[in-house]
């Protein structure tokens, strides 16, 4: 096990290391931010003063040196719009998202794992049918367009609902459905083939043969390894607490980190883009860490396998 | 998940099932819509740019609007809201059918050199498809659009690198196991080149798997393309994308909604006809895929 976790704990650095990699060939390759930030035709001084200042004049492999220790020191750079570290201003924009995809993930995992239930357990009823197209609908209706149109309803015509912008809990509502359903749909969907999946397995048969009620056959072994794919999936939208709200978060103009993502990407503010980068793929990368070693607890079987199968390498 | 334990029991012989009406429903949209895109230029009513100052922001038919040359209404500019549909259909078609093409001929081609080569290729493949999966595309995607900045074919380029690890783990899975049949090892025996075997018997014999595969990602390219011009980061204007109108027609949404309905309605009915598409064809052509 604890092989097992140190493995993994390897590979969550070595994601990280590509990450930071990527952004540094993406972001610095691409072209000259000195041009971008000062436009064109400022003066040649003035621009080679901005290289020196933004360690821009280096050769790359010494920049991505410094860029490589600095991330090690916690150190990622400053706006280059108003000088500010970009680390401030995405930590302080961390609050404002949270507080959208934490009650929209509350929101998926309440309504889209007992809905995926139901309609495995009641196969092919009408209830199992109407589940299914809410979540096909759930996954083909993008969020902002779901988004738009609540707008249109609760905003525009009813007038019940702030359009936008913080206005206390009364603004959350909007944004958090938008995001909330799409995701419920899909682990609707999930939870209903884990299940089925589950339900059609041999040592099912065997515990309904033996007597075994049937609420206690799904409370004890339907249940708990239908758990186990399904784990991923909510490992994956824990993930994206932080990326997810992205497209969200710009058409309800909430000042979170997908709407400064945004803003950035569209001023080619290079430290911050990475921060948000870097910040994404921290959550994403741990998320999925827990995950791998929560498959441990949840699943015996993995616990042997997994020095065995580590140890090919 | 584990393997079979009991064998499944052989499937009677059944008849060729009828397509069922969702399904036949989808194809006829997607039929339509693949129509409007190949015609654009013959069906669409005005230039896209062209400006009707003394129309603006009239409504479409039936919902108070009166002129039939105007049938879904006009927006600020008094541009025509239906040829400016025209012309984003084709766009977002295009964009979404590159895209998907180079994901499934990158992903088919890296998973076939991870199968061929095996050691550190293999694992290298396999990193990166672990870092592309671990990863949120549209994060990856915007950093790489502000930076390179944006051109219609670089931007089907990187929608192009949307799922090709779900085509790179599936085609390397399936050719190692093709690899240990009989056929591959016969043709090998015979002399054939790896060239050969691999694109003249072991793609044949899996490409089922892979057509199912990029339907099911087909509507995601569809969803990531339109929120990214809908943030004003993809399509650029003058072109134009459904996305892209969705985003301008919000400045719009109570004065005139339709600009922006229209695009999501095209939108919806499209991801959702392939989705319905896609698992039919999964059902019926490889009912193990995921």
């Amino acid at each position: 096990m604890l092989r097992f976790a140190a493995l993994r704990l390897g590979r969550a650095l070595l994601t990280i290391a590509l990450v930071v990699t990527f952004a540094f060939i993406v972001l610095r390759l691409s072209g000259d931010p000195a041009m971008m930030i000062m436009s064109p035709d400022a003066p040649p001084e003035a621009l080679k003063a901005f290289r020196e200042a933004w360690g821009l004049d280096e050769p790359l492999w010494l920049q991505y040196l410094k860029y490589f220790t600095a991330i090690l020191q916690g150190e990622l750079g400053q706006s280059m719009r108003d000088g500010r570290p970009a680390i401030e201003l995405v930590a302080e924009r961390i609050p404002a998202t949270l507080l959208l995809t934490l009650p929209a993930l509350a929101l998926k995992i309440g309504l889209g794992i007992p809905a995926g239930i139901y309609a495995a357990l009641h196969r092919n009823s009408m209830t199992d049918r109407v589940v299914m197209t809410f979540a096909v609908a759930g996954f083909t209706v993008p969020s902002f367009v779901l988004g738009l149109i609540l707008v249109l309803i609760f905003a525009v015509q009813l007038g019940w609902l702030p359009s936008g912008g913080q206005e206390g809990w009364r603004s959350v509502i909007l944004p958090v459905i938008s995001m909330g359903l799409g995701g419920a749909g899909v682990l609707a969907r999930f939870t209903r083939s884990a299940m089925l999946e589950v339900l059609g397995q041999p040592y099912i048969r065997t515990a309904s043969a033996k007597g075994v009620p049937w609420g206690a056959v799904v409370r004890g072994h339907a249940l708990p390894n239908a758990a186990i794919p399904t784990v991923t999936v909510v490992g994956f939208m824990v993930g994206s607490l932080m990326a997810g709200a992205v497209v969200v978060e710009s058409v309800f103009s909430w000042p979170g980190v997908g709407r400064l993502m945004v803003v950035a990407v569209a001023n080619r503010d290079l430290a911050v883009v990475q921060c948000v980068l870097l910040l994404v793929s921290a959550t994403m990368v741990t998320s999925n860490l827990i995950v791998d070693l929560l498959y441990g607890v949840l699943d015996p079987r993995l616990r042997g396998q997994a020095p065995a199968a580590g140890g090919g390498h | 998940m584990s393997d079979e334990t009991l064998p499944r029991a052989a499937a009677p012989p059944r008849r060729r099932a009828a397509v069922p009406v969702g399904v036949m429903m989808a194809m006829a949209w997607l039929a339509l819509i693949l129509a409007v895109a190949l015609l654009a230029d013959a069906i669409r009513p005005f230039g896209i740019t062209a400006m009707d100052l003394r129309a603006r922001l009239q409504p479409p038919i039936g919902f108070g609007g009166t002129s039939w040359a105007h049938a879904l209404g006009t927006d600020e500019l008094g541009r025509d809201v239906l040829s400016r549909l025209i012309e984003s259909i084709r766009i977002s078609l295009l964009i979404a059918f590159g895209a998907t093409i180079i994901a499934a001929v990158f992903g088919t081609t890296m998973g076939f050199l991870a199968a061929h080569f095996r050691g550190w290729v293999e694992q290298v493949v396999l990193m990166l498809i672990d870092f592309q999966a671990s990863m949120p595309f549209l994060i990856l995607a915007l950093s790489v659009l502000a930076f390179l900045g944006n051109s219609l074919p670089l931007f089907v380029c990187l929608m192009g690198l949307y799922g090709w690890e779900r085509h790179a783990r599936i085609a390397r899975g399936l050719a190692i196991a093709a690899n240990a049949q009989g056929y591959a090892a016969a043709v090998r025996h015979l002399g054939a080149g790896p060239l050969r075997i691999y694109l003249g018997h072991v793609l044949p014999n899996i490409a089922s798997t892979l057509i199912v595969a990029a339907t099911l990602s087909f509507p995601e390219v569809v969803l990531l393309e339109s929120g990214l011009s809908f943030l004003g980061l993809g399509v650029q204007p003058p072109m134009t994308s459904l996305g892209n109108m969705v985003g301008y027609g919000r400045e719009y949404i109570t004065r005139a909604p339709w600009i922006m309905l229209c695009p999501s309605a095209v939108i919806v009915l499209t991801t959702l006809s392939v989705s319905i598409l896609g698992d039919w064809l999964r059902d019926r052509l490889d009912p193990t895929l995921t």
